[in-house]
C-alpha cells in the first residue's frame, strides 16, 4: 500500500519535474534564439562597418567624381617598352600618352606632339611645351627616342620589337647587328623628335599612337633598376591619369594625373579597378549591384540581360580568334594535307552559332577583320575571303594522305593549348569531340592560365592553340605580318618565302592599291597553307550604367577607354 | 520410520535433462548479430539500398543506357529534362543572298520559315533611314523599352536583310527594324514582327547522333524525334544522365580505392605500433602527427605538378596516391589505440604463454577484434573521400575532358546556375545522397558492430 502511495507520489513528482523541465528547455531555447539573433545582428554591423570602411567604392560616386570598373585579368606589368597584352593596353591607354592618340570618335589627334611631318623618307615631331610627367618635369624628345632603343634592345626582348622596325635601323639593332645609338630617331632639341625611315611607309601616324611608341624617361628607367613597371610608384605617368595604388591580385586606382597638358579634356577625377575577375556571372551580379560601370554579356547572362531590360549595346572590338598550327619541324601540323584535313573537318559557323553561342561573335573567314580600310570601301568587301565549307569527305582523303607522307599508322594525340576561360573551356571541348568524330584524332586539352600560356606558346610546346590577335594600328598590316617569319609574335613558327615578301611589300609601298593587293594575296597564302583556322571575329555585347556616359568603345587603342567618360547628373 | 525401498531402477543413471540446457535459439557469431542489428535499424538498411543502387547505377547502368557521355548532340544544348523532341529534317545549310522566297508583309518580314536553323528576314525601307539596326527580344515591342540584343547593323541603306542564327531556340522571339540617321541615331521608325521558330535538324547531323544510320534516308520534310535525354543535357548537347554514370565510376572508383588503400596502411601501421609499444610506438605515432599536420591542398597541388601529369591526363593516380599519403593517421590511431587494449587482454597472454609468434598473436588474435573499428572507419572514410574528388575535380585539379566526373559537372553547371539549373542539380544531387548514403551506413554499422555501443543499451 505504502509503495504504491509512493510510487503515485513518484509519478506526481515525475510529471511536475517534467513539466519543470520543458519550462526551462524552453526558456533556454528562447535565450539561446535571441542570443543567435543579436550576435547575427552586431556581426551584421561589424561586416557593414568593415564595408563603409575599406570595402569597394559604388560603380558611380557621384560626389567625388569617380567611378568603379573591372578588369578581366591583371596586367603582367606595365612597362609601356614589352606590354603585349590587352589589358595592359588598356591600362596604359588611360596613364599613358605618346605622340598621337585616338579620340573619342577613333580618330588619329595630336597627343604629346604638338604638330608634326611625315614624308616618304622621316618624320619630324614638334612636342609641346606644357606636356610633362607626372612629376612636373617636361617629357622631352630624348624620352621617346631612349624608349625606342629600349623596345628594341636585344637584351631587353621586347615581344613588340618589330613594331619598331619602320625607324632606319630598328631590326638591324634589334638583332644586334648595330648599336642602340644608330637607331634613326634623334632628339634634335628637348622639344623636336626626328625619325628617319628604313624604307617609305604609309602608316607611321597611326604607329606613333601604339603602347611600345610610349615615351620613358632614362633617369626614373635607371634608378627602377629593372623593376619599371612593376608597380605604382615604379612608372612615370605622361597620361590623362596616374595609377596611385595597385594592389596586385586585387585593385587599381587611377587618379586624374595633375599635370597632364589637356585637362579639358578628363572629366571624371578618379578610376577605381575595383575587381579583378574574368567570370561572368560574378561581373553579371557585380553590375546588377550597381558596382561597376560596365561589363560584357555572355551568352549563359543574355535572357536575364534581356529580363532585367537593360540597354544593350554591340560592338566588334576588331579581334579574330583561330586555331594555329605548330609549324615546328617535328610535329605533325606542319604537314600541309593534315592542316588541310582539320580545316575542313570543323565549321566555325556551328561553333559561333550554336556552341559558344556568344552574342555579338561572327564566323571567321579570313585573318584580316570586317572592320578594315580597303582603297574605297572595306577591304573585307574589296577582296572577299575564300571559305572552306565543312566536306568529310575531301577531310578524310587529306588525312590519309598526310599519313601517308609522314609515314605514321596512326597520329600521336594532339595538345591542343588554350587558355582556361568558360568561352574557351567550351570551344576546346567542341574541337575535341568534332576532330574526334569526323577524323578519329585524340585531342589533349591543356588549360593554362593567360601568362602560362603565352610562355607554353613562346616556347612551342602545342600542337594547336587557341590564339587571338587584337589591332595595334588601324592598318591590315597589323595583323598581315603576324606570319612573317621574323615575327615574335608568330607562334607557330609558320614561315615561308611568299608570304614574307607580300609583307615586304605591304610594309614599303606608299599606295594603297600595291598594298591591298599585298594583303589579298596574304589572305590567299593563308587561306591555302591553312597557316590558321579562323574560329571567329570577336563582337561584345555589353550593358552600361544609365549614369555614365561617353564610354568609348574602340577597336584600335585602348579599349575600354573612360578617358572621356562623364558622370550624368 | 518407514523402511525404504529401493529398487534397481533407483540407481540407473538420470536422463540428461536435455529441455533445461537446450539452447533455444541458434548460436549467433559476430558477424551474424551485427547483420540483424543493421536490419534492425531502418535508417542503416536504407541507406545500404542506395549504396547497392549507386552501385547498380555505376556498373550495370552504362549496360542499358548505352549513350556515349561524350556524345555531343548539338541540336539540343542545355535541354531540361522532358523537353519536346519533335524535329522537322532540312537541308544543311547554305548562304543565303537575300532574296525572298515568300512575300513580306508590311515592314519587317520573314523570307523563310523561321526555323533553329536560321531565321531570314528582309525589311521594306524605314522613312529617313541611312541606315537600320536589328534586335531581338525576349518581349514585345513596347514604345519606350529597350529593343533588346543588336544582331546587326548596318549604314548602307539599300542592305534590307539579315539572317539570324544565333543560338535559336523553338520559341517566340520578336525581332524590331529601327532606322537610324547619319549619325548612328535611332531615327524613332521601328518595325516589329512575331517569329514562332520551329526545331529542325539536317540529316548529317541526325546521322552524327546516331539517329538514323545513313543521312541518305531521310530527306527534307521528315518528322524525326531527335534523341531521348531522361535528365537533359549539358552545354555541349552531352546527355547528362550517360555522364553522370561515366562520372560515378570515376567518383566511386576514387572514393573506394583510396579509403582501402589507406585503411590497410593504417592498420598495418597501428597495429605495428600499438603492437611494439614502447619507443618504437613513440616514433611511429609522432611521425603520424607529422603527417597529419601536412596542408592537404598544398600537398595535392605539389604532388600532381611532381608526378609531372601531362596536358590532357587526368590527375586520378596523383589524386589517390596524396589521399593515401596524408589520410591514413586516423586510420593508424584508431587501430593502435585498439591493439594496446587488446594486447593486455587474457587471451593474448595465454596465447602468448602457449608460444604464439608476434604475426600470429597479431594476425590471429589483434587484428580480428579491431575488425569492427577498422569497417566502420572504412565507411566514413568512402564519403569523405567521393568529397575530396568532387571539390578537387570543381577547382579543376581533377579529371581532364572529356572524362566527366561528379565535381566537373557541377564546376560546368555552376556557370548557367542560373538560366538552366538541371545542369547543377543532378550532379549535385547525386554528390549529396551518396555522401549521406555512406555517411547513414557508417552510422549503423557503428552501432551494430561496437561493443560498447551493445553494452550500453
Amino acid at each position: 500500500m505504502s509503495l504504491t502511495v509512493a510510487q503515485a507520489s513518484d509519478r506526481r513528482g515525475d510529471a511536475a519535474f517534467n513539466r519543470s523541465a520543458a519550462r526551462q528547455l524552453g526558456l533556454f531555447g528562447l535565450a539561446t534564439l535571441i542570443g543567435l539573433a543579436a550576435l547575427m545582428w552586431g556581426l551584421n554591423l561589424l561586416a557593414s562597418l568593415t564595408a563603409t570602411a575599406g570595402g569597394a567604392p559604388p560603380a558611380v560616386d557621384a560626389a567625388n567624381n569617380a567611378i568603379t570598373v573591372m578588369l578581366a585579368e591583371e596586367p603582367p606589368q606595365l612597362d609601356s617598352t614589352r606590354a603585349t597584352d590587352q589589358v595592359s593596353g588598356l591600362v596604359l591607354g588611360h596613364v599613358m600618352e605618346g605622340l598621337l592618340r585616338y579620340d573619342q570618335r577613333g580618330e588619329l589627334a595630336p597627343g604629346v606632339a604638338e604638330h608634326w611631318r611625315i614624308d616618304e623618307t622621316g618624320a619630324t615631331f614638334r612636342l609641346r611645351a606644357d606636356a610633362r610627367w607626372s612629376d612636373g618635369q617636361p617629357i622631352t624628345a630624348h624620352d621617346f627616342v631612349f624608349a625606342w632603343r629600349l623596345g628594341l634592345d636585344p637584351a631587353n626582348a621586347s615581344q613588340y620589337a618589330f613594331i619598331l622596325y619602320p625607324i632606319k635601323n630598328g631590326e638591324a639593332v634589334n638583332q644586334g647587328r648595330l648599336p642602340l645609338t644608330e637607331l634613326g630617331a634623334r632628339a634634335v632639341d628637348a622639344r623636336t623628335l626626328e625619325v628617319a625611315f628604313e624604307r617609305p611607309i604609309a602608316f607611321f601616324d597611326k604607329l606613333t599612337a601604339f603602347a611600345t611608341y610610349l615615351p620613358v624617361r632614362e633617369d626614373f628607367y635607371r634608378a627602377a633598376e629593372g623593376r619599371y613597371g612593376a608597380g605604382a610608384d615604379q612608372l612615370l605617368y605622361s597620361g590623362p591619369f596616374a595609377i596611385t595604388s595597385w594592389v596586385h591580385g586585387q585593385s587599381l586606382q587611377l587618379d586624374r594625373n595633375p599635370h597632364y597638358w589637356d585637362q579639358a579634356r578628363v572629366r571624371l577625377d578618379r578610376i577605381s579597378v575595383g575587381y579583378i575577375t574574368s567570370d561572368p556571372n560574378t561581373r553579371l551580379n557585380l553590375f546588377k549591384d550597381e558596382k561597376i560601370v560596365m561589363t560584357g554579356l555572355t551568352a549563359e547572362n543574355l535572357n536575364s540581360a534581356l529580363e532585367q531590360r537593360w540597354r544593350i549595346h554591340r560592338f566588334m572590338d576588331g579581334s579574330i580568334f583561330y586555331l594555329e598550327f605548330n609549324h615546328r619541324e617535328g610535329r605533325p601540323t606542319r604537314n600541309l594535307n593534315f592542316r588541310k584535313a582539320l580545316a575542313l573537318a570543323q565549321d566555325s559557323g556551328e561553333l559561333v552559332y550554336k556552341v559558344t553561342k556568344a552574342p555579338g561573335y561572327l564566323p571567321g573567314e579570313s585573318l584580316f577583320p570586317r572592320f578594315l580600310d580597303g582603297v574605297h570601301g572595306k577591304f573585307r568587301d574589296e577582296h572577299p575571303a575564300r571559305v572552306r565549307q565543312m566536306d568529310l569527305r575531301a577531310a578524310r582523303a587529306h588525312l590519309r594522305q598526310a599519313r601517308q607522307e609522314l609515314g605514321l599508322d596512326e597520329f600521336p594525340p594532339l595538345v591542343l593549348l588554350a587558355g582556361d576561360n568558360p568561352v574557351s573551356n567550351v570551344q576546346t571541348e567542341y574541337f575535341q569531340a568534332v576532330f574526334k568524330r569526323n577524323l578519329g584524332l585524340d585531342i589533349k586539352i591543356d588549360r593554362q592560365i593567360f601568362k602560362q600560356r603565352l610562355a607554353k606558346m613562346t616556347a612551342g610546346d602545342f600542337d594547336l592553340v587557341l590564339a587571338g590577335w587584337g589591332p595595334d594600328y588601324n592598318d591590315p598590316l597589323t595583323f598581315g605580318d603576324l606570319f612573317a617569319s621574323w615575327n615574335l609574335n608568330n607562334r607557330g613558327r609558320y614561315a615561308s618565302a611568299a608570304y614574307d615578301r607580300q609583307v615586304r611589300i605591304a610594309q614599303g609601298a606608299m599606295d594603297a592599291p600595291t598594298r591591298m593587293a599585298a594583303f589579298a594575296e596574304m589572305q590567299r597564302i593563308i587561306h591555302e597553307d591553312v597557316v590558321i583556322i579562323p574560329n571567329y571575329e570577336r563582337g561584345v555585347a555589353y550593358v552600361t550604367h544609365p549614369r555614365v556616359k561617353g564610354i568609348v568603345r574602340r577597336v584600335v587603342g585602348a579599349d575600354t577607354d573612360y578617358t572621356y567618360a562623364w558622370i550624368d547628373p | 520410520m518407514t523402511e525404504a525401498a529401493f529398487t534397481a531402477d533407483d540407481f540407473q543413471p538420470a536422463a540428461a535433462a536435455h529441455s533445461a540446457q537446450a539452447a533455444s535459439r541458434p548460436s549467433l557469431s559476430y558477424w551474424q548479430d551485427a547483420w540483424i542489428r543493421l536490419k534492425a535499424n531502418r535508417r542503416a538498411l536504407s541507406s545500404l539500398y542506395l549504396v547497392i543502387g549507386l552501385l547498380l547505377f555505376t556498373l550495370i547502368g552504362p549496360l542499358i543506357w548505352t549513350v556515349d557521355p561524350s556524345l555531343q548532340d548539338l541540336e539540343q544544348i542545355s535541354q531540361p529534362p522532358g523537353a519536346d523532341r519533335n524535329a522537322v529534317v532540312v537541308a544543311p545549310h547554305s548562304p543565303w543572298n537575300g532574296v525572298a522566297r515568300q512575300p513580306l508583309g508590311g515592314g519587317l518580314g520573314l523570307a523563310e520559315p523561321p526555323t533553329t536553323q536560321s531565321v531570314r528576314l528582309a525589311w521594306e525601307p524605314l522613312p529617313d533611314a541611312a541606315g537600320y539596326r536589328l534586335y531581338r527580344n525576349l518581349f514585345p515591342y513596347e514604345p519606350g523599352q529597350p529593343l533588346g540584343l543588336p544582331l546587326f547593323a548596318t549604314f548602307n541603306a539599300d542592305r534590307r536583310h539579315f539572317e539570324d542564327r544565333l543560338d535559336l531556340k523553338p520559341r517566340t522571339y520578336h525581332y524590331s527594324v529601327a532606322g537610324l540617321d547619319a549619325q548612328g541615331e535611332v531615327t524613332g521608325a521601328v518595325r516589329s514582327l512575331e517569329v514562332a521558330v520551329a526545331r529542325v535538324v539536317t540529316a548529317q547531323d541526325a546521322q552524327d547522333i546516331g539517329l538514323v544510320a545513313d543521312a541518305g534516308q531521310l530527306s527534307p520534310g521528315d518528322r524525326i524525334k531527335l534523341r531521348a535525354h531522361p535528365l537533359g543535357t549539358d552545354y555541349l548537347g552531352r546527355d547528362l544522365l550517360a555522364r553522370l554514370m561515366a562520372g560515378a565510376r570515376v567518383s566511386l572508383f576514387i572514393g573506394i580505392a583510396a579509403p582501402l588503400l589507406f585503411i590497410a596502411f593504417g592498420v598495418i601501421y597501428g597495429a605495428a605500433a600499438g603492437f611494439l609499444g614502447g619507443l618504437a610506438d613513440q616514433a611511429l605515432m609522432r611521425f603520424s602527427d607529422f603527417v597529419v599536420a601536412l596542408p592537404f591542398l598544398l600537398f595535392m597541388i605539389l604532388l600532381r605538378v611532381a608526378s609531372g601529369v601531362q596536358p590532357g591526363e587526368s590527375g586520378i593516380t596523383p589524386m589517390v596516391l596524396a589521399m593515401v599519403l596524408l589520410s591514413w593517421p586516423a586510420a593508424a590511431r584508431l587501430v593502435r589505440g585498439q591493439i594496446l587494449q587488446i594486447r593486455e587482454e587474457g587471451y593474448v597472454s595465454a596465447a602468448r604463454l602457449l608460444g604464439g609468434s608476434a604475426p600470429y598473436l597479431v594476425l590471429r588474435h589483434m587484428i580480428p577484434n579491431t575488425l569492427g573499428v577498422i569497417l566502420v572507419t572504412m565507411t566514413f572514410a568512402v564519403p569523405t573521400a567521393i568529397f575530396t574528388e568532387a571539390f578537387l575535380s570543381f577547382i579543376g585539379m581533377g579529371v581532364a575532358p572529356p572524362t566527366p566526373s561528379w565535381g566537373s559537372m557541377c564546376n560546368e553547371g555552376i556557370k548557367t546556375m542560373l538560366t538552366t539549373p538541371h545542369e547543377l542539380i543532378f550532379p549535385a544531387l547525386f554528390i549529396s545522397v551518396t555522401v549521406l548514403a555512406f555517411n547513414l551506413l557508417g552510422d549503423g554499422l557503428r552501432d551494430a558492430l561496437d561493443a560498447r555501443m551493445r553494452s550500453a543499451e
